[in-house]
């Protein structure tokens, strides 16, 4: 609800502050009034479910916020039924608040409660808030109020309400997120804006004149709109909603998070979304222009690392090299003001003092790789981007703060093509998923524009995964296994590696390994090559030692393909109520061979089959064998990454198909009986 | 378990220790700190103490390359003034040696009303040599936030170093009051990166006299540096990393600490650190708490109206006390070791751990069961019998029981010294059943605080037939692989802790998820249906689980065979590396596991081979399957039992077999054949 705050013109504050002081004194009874609870129904009281979320742990019955902008205040109404022993949890309330050196922050005040039993016998809540500490820096203090309220169990409603005040040369748009992890029955959202004219607090303190709102409503919600009658009529926002469901939740579940049932207000200057995006983004980007250059430092800089004669990819390819050898301290730490300043460095103004320091955060490293190429000669973009492993771009929401990271357009040889240098060791060319199909801000010649950056394909993101394995006799294997990483899978691993160290990165890697095959092999890294040469494929060797398969006596059976052996079903839930969505479209291939003497022989093998889901996703088995070998190759593309609710039964269908098969195995039978033993044998 | 999330550490302070001892500790710090960077530095150009200087000039040992740093230096200097206040001073020099241990370089100390920050000062040495001097006004405050606590007063002074990289080096010195009320203080020397050097000293006034005791290290002998002053030295102390052991036992409990007591020459306290002591100690804090009130008494008689006999009576509160007092914590100050009121707790229906012994206490008096508060630790190992301190952080209740009264239903009974005979119970861990005791406390020690009679018990170890898990399964099994048919499973102790928790306090779509979740590691593509939950909320009654299974391709058609795998649903696999095991082996509790399915063969096949049946028995477990064919029906039964709790590290071998079989044998296949 903090995020956009705007402060109201210098010359009418005296005005206002003698205002409100006004309004508080003459509201006191009103106030007073309104401290009066709400009487359960039987119905509220005798109630131990909520037909549409069973076996809640409680039901929001009512909840009520209430913005005057005149008094400067939140007012907070719950109402809340405990439904389960976990539902008590809710009986503990912390508010937090904070002050600022200097003025702004808020205070917590009026906070009333009490518990109702199922019986009716109410319970005041007596006790005084606790005043916690959170966080105390020389500029800001952190508190929080803390209560509990009494004798709550289960079958209690509990009820408390308290007002959250603001600093009287500050309004504050309400941002009313509805949908909550809870059930809510009513609620109820009231904002009566003042009719001030504000200038916002940031860079650009511009007046506003509008009031804008983004509604994210259910169906036969809306944001009402009432005028107290006379030519200065009070303004009031109201939304009533009932029978919210919860927030939904669901494995591989898009990052729904940002689009829940809400309205975000703001006042606004900007009479359209277009007006918004076309004035904001221009500011935005003159603003990165000013840090970008390119100065001096990198026109000199660029000219020396490129050749006259060098083509525009080649430029290109070596200035993004460049930027990549940089220190991103998006994987190590921010280096605090001292730091920077034993080095002799001070605040970084421009590119030009990114590159100075060798290191920067990524948005400053694509900024930076904006600037080389621009002094190259090149037309280069910034493009601010949603983190789609984070949330979804909302157009319509007016708001910067949705665009989390910088990517990078450039023109080369005459067509425009996709960077991302901010996310180190991410191949030239190629852009981190997270940066793919989310929408974003992108610079053009005299402004900017709203775009959506496009979908990588599967070939572009593929792990290969080789096994060379020999059985003997007993079960005990011994082998190879070779994983090879590209684009999104490699990017993974390297990122990962940033922010440790070659232990650590053999660990995980490692670990990985022993995830995919059977329980209890002994595996040991023997190589890990080309991490920090992220245009190659990062690939890991291991060599494997350990029993696998069992033994029937006469028989044994071995996986087949002895990485998919240990993969759990990826849907297992029959019902679906938000779309599918993977991260990214990826390419794995299999090519696993087990040796095995020729005291045995293959009985049965898996028969070679493929099958495809909408030609969207691909599946391929194929086997082979000799008189001591079998050989599996398989091959799983996912092509794309979104598949809506009606699609599911038949995208767990498939799935679950796909890892039927993966789980079949090869019968070996032993052809000198007495000579095997049960895999991990005991007795 | 998610134990913290129960949050029963109200006496954590007293296992407080040096950074990375308390790890919960550390994880809250690293969160809250994370925006706060010094910003400016002064004109003058820093420069660090010679004491700094000195201790980074070290020659640090080749170490493993996963230890994350280094402490090149620990100072701990004790003194006490002739009122018995006391002032702990402390000097720390930490090397990062690896990007995992920059988290040492965030200094945090702890304080609270009663343990006021004389003085902090923080240094650093970049990995370029770059001397740094933290400002104060680059140091923040943090609050307790989190850990399921309402309120409590526990702060740190923190700072984020600057230079904090593979090769900087971080020091911190700090002055701060000792707790008022306490004549003990612990010296915690071990943590999880090693320590090159370190020291304690003690000062004492005249006429004051100390002991001292050890855990988990042989006793060190003090150089007495004269005129009241004693000096212990450490070198080379080795870490207790136990990030990556799998079945690890808690870190504390096999760090070395020292616990110190002193007093007046010739008083308890002084010349006898003792569980005696400590137990009176606790008496004066806890006394005037544990008075009954008119309605606690009221309610106590309400609860046991109509029985007469001791496990009824005694049932009736501890389960009121159980379930219908909600655990959180407000504390400040001595509110870390001293209850509540009985009467403010009963009122406000919520304490911590110690209120709610306090009121359990307090409601078995006004019916005429005595009982006593017992100290314990969560972390099994922490609590030495040898070692007598106030180092644990839950409280629980040992209700005595009568005189030559016996029952089957009292599970957890100890006997004192004084010939007396306990019931040890949690009222704080909600789902264990009134005569049982969680798995976590069991084989620990506990302290009996009995006043005179206070003592260290040992807490007993259940029988594995306490602690159950019984699958049942009929199904049929047809021609194309698809299993259908009833599953069963029984569960009792903590074992179905768990499940409880997620039965009556989930929602339905929680459980759902959880049902699926479970069977999906055993089946590609299944269906359930008809689930219904019996007892969940009956503590000592079986948690029952009936379903109806359909699992498509659970058969695999493999030409003219048909493979099935006999152990049809439920693992008990145990997750063993292969790396030589140096720390004692933690098998968490002991229990008891039993699968009996029966599958009837789909017409036209018949039983080609069955898996070899298993026994195995390793003396602290055993493990014994067995699949045969008989009337149509495959018939599949496995017993898996673990008898004790904890395991010497040599036995590591035969938990690698045990864990071979096991894992072997849930893989097994018997070939059906077309007939």
């Amino acid at each position: 609800m903090e995020r956009f705050v705007l402060m109201i013109l210098a010359q009418r504050r005296t005005l206002l502050r003698s205002a409100v002081l006004l309004a508080l004194s003459s509201l006191g009874p009103m106030i007073a009034h309104a401290q009066k609870w709400t009487e359960p129904t039987p119905e509220e009281l005798k109630m131990t479910s909520q037909a549409e979320a069973p076996g809640a742990a409680a039901v929001y019955l009512y909840r009520e916020e209430i913005t005057d902008d005149k008094l400067h205040m939140f007012s907070i109404y719950i109402r809340l039924k405990v439904l389960t022993d976990k539902g008590k949890e809710y009986g503990n309330v912390e508010l937090p608040y904070y002050s600022v050196s200097g003025g702004g922050g808020f205070t917590i005040n009026d906070i009333a409660g009490r518990t109702i039993h199922p019986d009716g016998t109410v319970i005041p809540f007596s006790g005084k808030p606790y005043e916690k500490l959170m966080e105390k820096t020389q500029e800001v203090k952190q508190m929080a109020k803390v209560f509990s309220l009494p004798d709550v169990e289960v079958g209690s409603i509990i009820e408390y309400r308290y007002t959250k005040r603001y600093d009287d040369h500050y309004f504050i748009s309400p941002r009313w997120f509805i949908q909550t992890g809870l059930f809510t029955r009513k609620a109820h959202y009231v904002w009566r804006p003042t009719s001030l004219q504000l200038t916002s607090s940031d860079d650009r303190g511009q007046l506003t004149s509008m009031i804008a709102w983004t509604p994210i409503l259910p169906k036969g919600a809306e944001v009402k709109q009432t005028r107290a009658p006379g030519n200065d009529g009070q303004l009031t926002l109201e939304v009533n909603v009932q029978d919210v469901p919860p927030a939904p939740d669901e494995e591989l579940m898009p990052p729904i998070n940002s689009l829940t049932y809400r309205v975000l207000f703001y006042y606004s200057p900007y009479r359209s979304n277009e007006d918004f995006w076309k004035s904001e983004g221009k500011h935005w980007s003159k603003v990165h222009d000013k840090f970008i250059g390119p100065g001096s430092g990198v026109k000199s800089a660029v000219q020396q690392l490129t050749a006259p004669t060098d083509t525009e990819e080649q430029k290109l390819r070596k200035i993004y090299a460049a930027v990549m050898e940089l220190e991103n301290t998006d994987f190590t730490h921010d280096h605090s003001a001292s730091e920077e300043k034993s080095q002799g460095l001070k605040v970084a103004n421009n590119t030009d003092d990114i590159l100075t320091r060798k290191r920067g955060s990524g948005d400053q490293l694509a900024e930076l790789f904006v600037a080389m190429a621009r002094a190259a000669g090149m037309k280069a973009y910034l493009v601010a981007v949603t983190d789609r492993n984070r949330r979804l771009f909302l157009q319509s929401f007016f708001s910067l703060e949705q665009l989390d990271d910088y990517v990078a357009t450039v023109n080369v040889d005459g067509k425009e093509q996709n960077f991302d240098p901010g996310s180190r060791y991410c191949p030239y060319g190629f852009i981190a998923w997270k940066h793919t199909q989310s929408g974003g801000l992108r610079q053009v010649d005299g402004g900017t524009m709203l775009i959506q950056t496009p979908p990588v394909g599967y070939t572009s993101s593929r792990v290969m995964r080789v096994a060379n394995l020999t059985m003997d006799e007993h079960g005990m294997t011994t082998g190879t296994v070779k994983l090879t990483y590209t684009g999104d899978p490699a990017l993974h691993w390297r990122q990962l590696a940033l922010g440790g160290d070659a232990a650590s990165l053999e660990r995980g890697l490692r670990t990985r390994a022993e995830h995919l095959m059977p329980a209890g092999m002994e595996i040991k890294v023997d190589l890990i090559e080309n991490v920090k040469e992220y245009e190659k494929p990062l690939v890991a060797s291991f060599t494997v030692k350990g029993v696998m398969g069992s033994s029937t006596g006469k028989r044994i059976l071995l996986p087949g393909d002895v990485f998919e052996m240990n993969t759990k079903p990826t849907f297992s839930h029959d019902k679906r109520e938000i779309a599918v969505a993977f991260d990214y479209a990826y390419l794995t291939q299999d090519a696993v061979r087990i040796n095995f003497p020729n005291t045995m022989a293959v009985e049965t093998l898996p028969e070679g089959k493929s099958f495809m889901f909408q030609k969207s996703i691909a599946y391929g088995l194929k086997t082979e064998t000799t008189p001591t070998s079998v050989t599996f190759r398989r091959e799983f593309a996912l092509g794309e990454i979104l598949y809506m609710p009606p699609e599911y039964p038949e995208l767990k269908s498939f799935y679950n198909r796909v890892e039927t098969k993966d789980q079949e195995n090869v019968v070996l039978k032993v052809l000198v009986p007495g000579n095997t033993k049960p895999a991990g044998g005991g007795n | 378990m998610l134990f913290f999330w129960k949050g029963p550490m109200v006496l954590r302070r007293v296992v407080a220790g040096p950074p990375g001892v308390n790890f919960l500790s550390s994880l809250m710090m690293l969160a809250c700190v994370a925006f706060i960077v010094p910003t400016a530095s002064a004109a003058k150009k820093d420069s660090v103490p010679d004491w700094v200087r000195s201790a980074a000039a070290q020659t640090v040992p080749t170490y493993s390359s996963e230890t994350n740093a280094v402490v090149l230096l620990h100072e701990t200097n004790y003194t006490v003034s002739a009122d018995g206040q006391a002032v702990e001073h402390v000097r720390r020099v930490v090397k990062i040696l690896r990007p995992a241990g920059r988290d040492e370089g965030i200094v945090y100390v702890h304080f609270d009303k009663d343990t006021k920050i004389l003085s902090l000062h923080v240094w650093s040495i970049g990995p370029d040599g770059h001397e740094y001097e933290v400002k104060d006004h680059e140091m923040v405050e943090i609050g307790s936030a989190g850990q399921g606590n309402l309120y409590d007063d526990n702060k740190y002074k923190a700072v984020r170093a600057p230079g904090r990289d593979p090769g900087g080096v971080i020091a911190y010195e700090y002055e701060q009051h000792a707790r008022p009320y306490l004549k003990e203080k612990t010296w915690f020397f071990q943590e999880d990166i090693p320590r090159l050097k370190q020291s304690f000293t003690l000062e004492l006034p005249a006429g004051f006299a100390y002991s001292t005791s050890w855990a988990h290290h042989d006793t060190a002998k003090a150089t007495d540096l004269e005129h009241q002053h004693w000096l212990w030295e450490m070198k080379d102390t080795p870490a207790i990393d136990l990030q990556h052991v799998l079945m690890k036992p808690s870190a504390p409990a096999l760090m070395g600490r020292m616990t110190i007591h002193y007093g007046v020459a010739g008083t308890p306290e002084a010349s006898k650190g003792d569980w005696k002591g400590i137990g009176e100690w606790y008496r004066t804090l806890s006394q005037d708490r544990l008075i009954t009130t008119p309605e606690i008494t009221a309610k106590a008689n309400e609860l046991t109206l109509g029985k007469a006999d001791f496990y009824d009576k005694s049932e009736a509160i501890a389960e009121f006390v159980q379930k219908q007092v909600r655990y959180f914590v407000i504390e400040m100050g001595i509110g870390g070791y001293q209850p509540h009121f009985a009467g403010d707790i009963f009122h406000n229906r919520y304490g911590d751990c110690k209120d709610k012994a306090t009121l359990l206490s307090a409601m078995l008096s006004s019916v005429g069961v005595h009982s006593a508060l017992m100290m314990v630790d969560h972390r099994r190992g922490v609590i030495d019998p040898d070692a007598p301190s106030i180092v644990g952080d839950h409280m629980i209740a040992a209700i005595e029981v009568p005189k030559g009264y016996e029952s089957p239903l009292l599970r957890s009974v100890i006997t004192a010294k004084t010939g007396k005979r306990y019931l040890i119970f949690d009222p704080t861990w909600e789902k264990t059943a009134f005569g049982q005791l969680e798995h976590n406390l069991q084989g620990g020690y506990g302290v009996l605080m009995e006043g005179s009679d206070s003592q260290i018990v040992e807490l007993p170890i259940l029988s594995p037939e306490l602690n159950t898990i019984h699958r049942t399964g009929n199904f049929h099994l047809d021609a194309d692989g698809s299993l259908k048919g009833t599953v069963t499973e029984k569960r009792f102790g903590d074992l179905s802790e768990d499940n409880r928790t997620l039965y009556t306090t989930g929602d339905a779509k929680e459980q759902k998820e959880y049902m699926d979740h479970v069977l999906e590691r055993d089946f590609t593509t299944f269906h359930v249906a008809d689930v219904k939950i019996e007892n969940a909320d009956a503590l000592n009654k079986d948690l029952t689980t009936t379903y109806t299974l359909a699992a498509e391709r659970f058969g695999k058609n493999m030409g003219s065979l048909l493979m099935v795998r006999p152990r049809v649903l439920g693992s008990e696999y145990l997750e063993a590396d292969h790396k030589a095991r140096l720390v004692p082996i933690n098998l968490r509790q002991t229990m008891q596991a039993k699968d009996e399915y029966d599958i009837e063969l789909p017409a036209g096949y018949t039983v080609d081979e069955v898996p070899v049946p298993v026994k195995l028995d390793m003396g602290f477990a055993s493990y014994q399957s067995s699949t045969v064919f008989r009337d149509n029906v495959l018939h599949y039964t496995r017993t898996y039992t673990v008898r004790a709790v904890t395991l010497p590290p040599e036995k590591y071998g035969d938990l690698q077999k045990l864990a071979g079989v096991i894992a072997a044998d849930e893989q097994n296949h018997a070939v059906l054949k077309k007939q």
